[in-house]
């Protein structure tokens, strides 16, 4: 059957991006630094806040999750790409019949994969271990799967930065990913910000995300659930957006 | 192209360049570093848009058609991009899933070229672990597993070993045969000599000459030149040479001696006489017309030096 000129781009397009997100699948999710960032750094981040608190271990499990996200989620494209600028491997991606829309989508897949990939084991271990239950489980869901979404849209956006070196991507993200812990109600209650402060957190897409896993488990939010969804979304068109124009921009 | 230029803010790396290329046709790019021939390619494939004028590719408007304009080539870039971490079957597949390829289709091309360029056997091993040479055949065998109608290669045979340099002029003589347009860039004059229908020169972003090898060599007669070898000679043969009337060059080439002229049958004659005066004999003796190289040189204005040209992109 012949799809419609429209469609079949579409299909064709969606079909390169799942081929980039696979490639990066093979070649970097089993990558030294990508492991120590999308893993154990969320882990020792989490334990340095987290030992010590009066609450219960399952209690912790959100924001476990909201950190593994942050940090696995936007691990994988800050490397990939500077490294493939540098064995020119990002040229063939950038001269192949496929625009930037797929070219950003795909590298913000594998980010989003390798989130799903590892946030399984702080999900399973609050279930299993430290029997925290999931009272809703769409919410979980969709707010898992937009926040891995948005974070890695914000890796894919950073890495477009026209670099060679991963560090320099790195360390311009961290700039953002670091205080996005502490004004997304991960480790300070949103309701515990102090007033002056308290208009920065919508600013976070994390706070969104987190609103709605936590609201998962707790049955409570902070901000409306459709809200939260709205501006998650509106979030990834603003990432997605701004990385293919940047994108462009540097391989002009 | 028509009309073409492309400015980095204050630099024009191309000005108004225009040129046709005929489909199934071998054509050379040639130019000194900084000439522009990057930048040529760069707008052809769509990377870069240019500042004004046009660019088709069989009829596809790179700029407005990019997508469209890309199924149709195959690009082999200059500096060998495969993916060092994944094997030589999963560099082609890959490819060939970024250029659309149904699974069927890419998983026969993809043996098809692999034995072509001799990788079969390897086909598992990962890149990284292949040779200069075989590296460099991956490359281009990524670059034709969508049956390209157009294929753009830079530099392909670069500092290769010999075998990988005749499975890639074999491929390419192929190619032509089964009218595939090649666009080829190269810093060996000789290779677009031989492989290339027609030949462009770019220089400073200009057009400098644009026609098949021989016309181009036609062009400059006034460097055909006589290679002679005396039986014994010393360090004043040279200045006895550069006498020798119509002789506008003379340069030592190991035990040989090399006469420029316009003129050959004149200076054979001085040059046999001159070895009667000396009491030599002539060992061998050869006339040449022009190279490309030559005509590269002049249009370009390189320095050529006892050994060649000195720096050609």
């Amino acid at each position: 059957m012949t799809r419609p000129p429209l469609l079949g781009q579409f299909v064709t397009e969606l079909r390169a991006g799942w081929a980039i997100a696979k490639k990066d699948m093979v070649i970097y999710y089993v990558r030294p630094n990508i492991i120590v960032t999308g893993l154990l750094f969320p882990l020792f981040m989490f334990l340095a806040f987290s030992v010590g608190n009066t609450q219960s271990p399952g209690a912790e499990i959100p924001g476990l999750l909201a950190i593994t996200i942050l940090f696995s989620a936007s691990s994988i494209m800050p490397v990939s790409v500077p490294i493939e600028r540098r064995t020119k491997t990002f040229d063939r991606l950038l001269s192949a019949p496929v625009s930037l829309n797929a070219l950003v989508f795909g590298e913000s897949m594998s980010g989003f994969l390798f989130s799903l990939a590892i946030a399984i084991v702080p999900f399973f271990a609050g279930l299993l271990i430290f029997n925290t239950p999931v009272n809703h489980a769409v919410a979980l869901v969709i707010g898992f799967a937009l926040s891995s979404f948005v974070v890695a849209s914000l890796g894919t956006l950073f890495a477009a930065y026209p670099t060679e070196s991963p560090g320099d991507v790195m360390s311009m993200l961290n700039v953002v990913r670091l205080p996005m812990m502490f004004i997304s109600g991960v480790f300070i209650p949103l309701a515990s910000i102090p007033e002056p402060w308290h208009a920065i957190i919508y600013f976070s897409p994390l706070t969104y995300g987190y609103d709605l896993i936590q609201s998962s488990y707790s049955g409570t939010t902070h901000i409306d659930p459709v809200l939260d969804v709205i501006m998650l979304l509106v979030f990834i068109a603003i990432f997605q957006v701004l990385a293919i124009r940047l994108y462009k921009r540097s391989s002009v | 192209m028509k009309h073409l230029s492309k400015s980095f803010g204050e630099i024009r790396a191309l000005s108004d360049v225009s040129f046709e290329v005929s489909e199934g046709e071998a054509f050379g790019f040639l130019g000194p570093n900084g000439a522009g021939k990057t930048t040529t390619i760069r707008v052809l494939t769509g990377i870069s848009p240019p500042t004004e004028g046009e660019a088709k590719v069989f009829g596809l408007d790179v700029v407005r058609e990019t997508i469209a304009a890309r199924r149709t080539m195959g690009i082999v870039a200059e500096t060998s991009n495969a993916y060092d971490d994944l094997s030589g079957w999963r560099n082609m597949m890959f490819s060939a899933e970024l250029y659309g390829v149904s699974r069927s289709t890419r998983e026969k091309r993809a043996q098809e070229l692999l034995e072509l360029f001799g990788l079969w056997e390897r086909r598992d091993d990962k890149a990284r672990t292949y040779s200069k040479g075989m590296k460099r055949r991956l490359t281009i065998a990524m670059g034709l597993v969508n049956d390209p109608r157009l294929l753009f290669l830079d530099e392909p045979t670069s500092g290769l070993d010999v075998q990988s340099n005749l499975i890639i002029r074999d491929v390419i003589r192929d190619l032509n045969s089964q009218k595939v347009t090649v666009f080829l860039t190269t810093h060996n004059i000789e290779e677009a000599n031989l492989s290339c229908d027609r030949v462009a020169i770019i220089n400073k972003g200009r057009i400098a000459a644009i026609d098949s090898p021989e016309r181009l060599k036609g062009t400059i007669q006034s460097v055909q030149s006589v290679e002679v070898a005396f039986e014994s000679s010393s360090a004043a043969t040279i200045d006895s040479l550069r006498t020798l009337a119509k002789v506008s060059e003379v340069r030592k080439e190991g035990d040989k001696f090399r006469l420029f002229t316009d003129d050959p049958p004149t200076v054979i004659e001085a040059v046999y006489s001159l070895a009667g005066a000396k009491g030599t004999r002539i060992v061998s003796l050869n006339t040449y017309g022009p190279s490309l190289e030559d005509v590269f040189i002049k249009l370009t204005g390189l320095e050529k030096h006892a050994k060649g040209v000195s720096t050609v992109d």
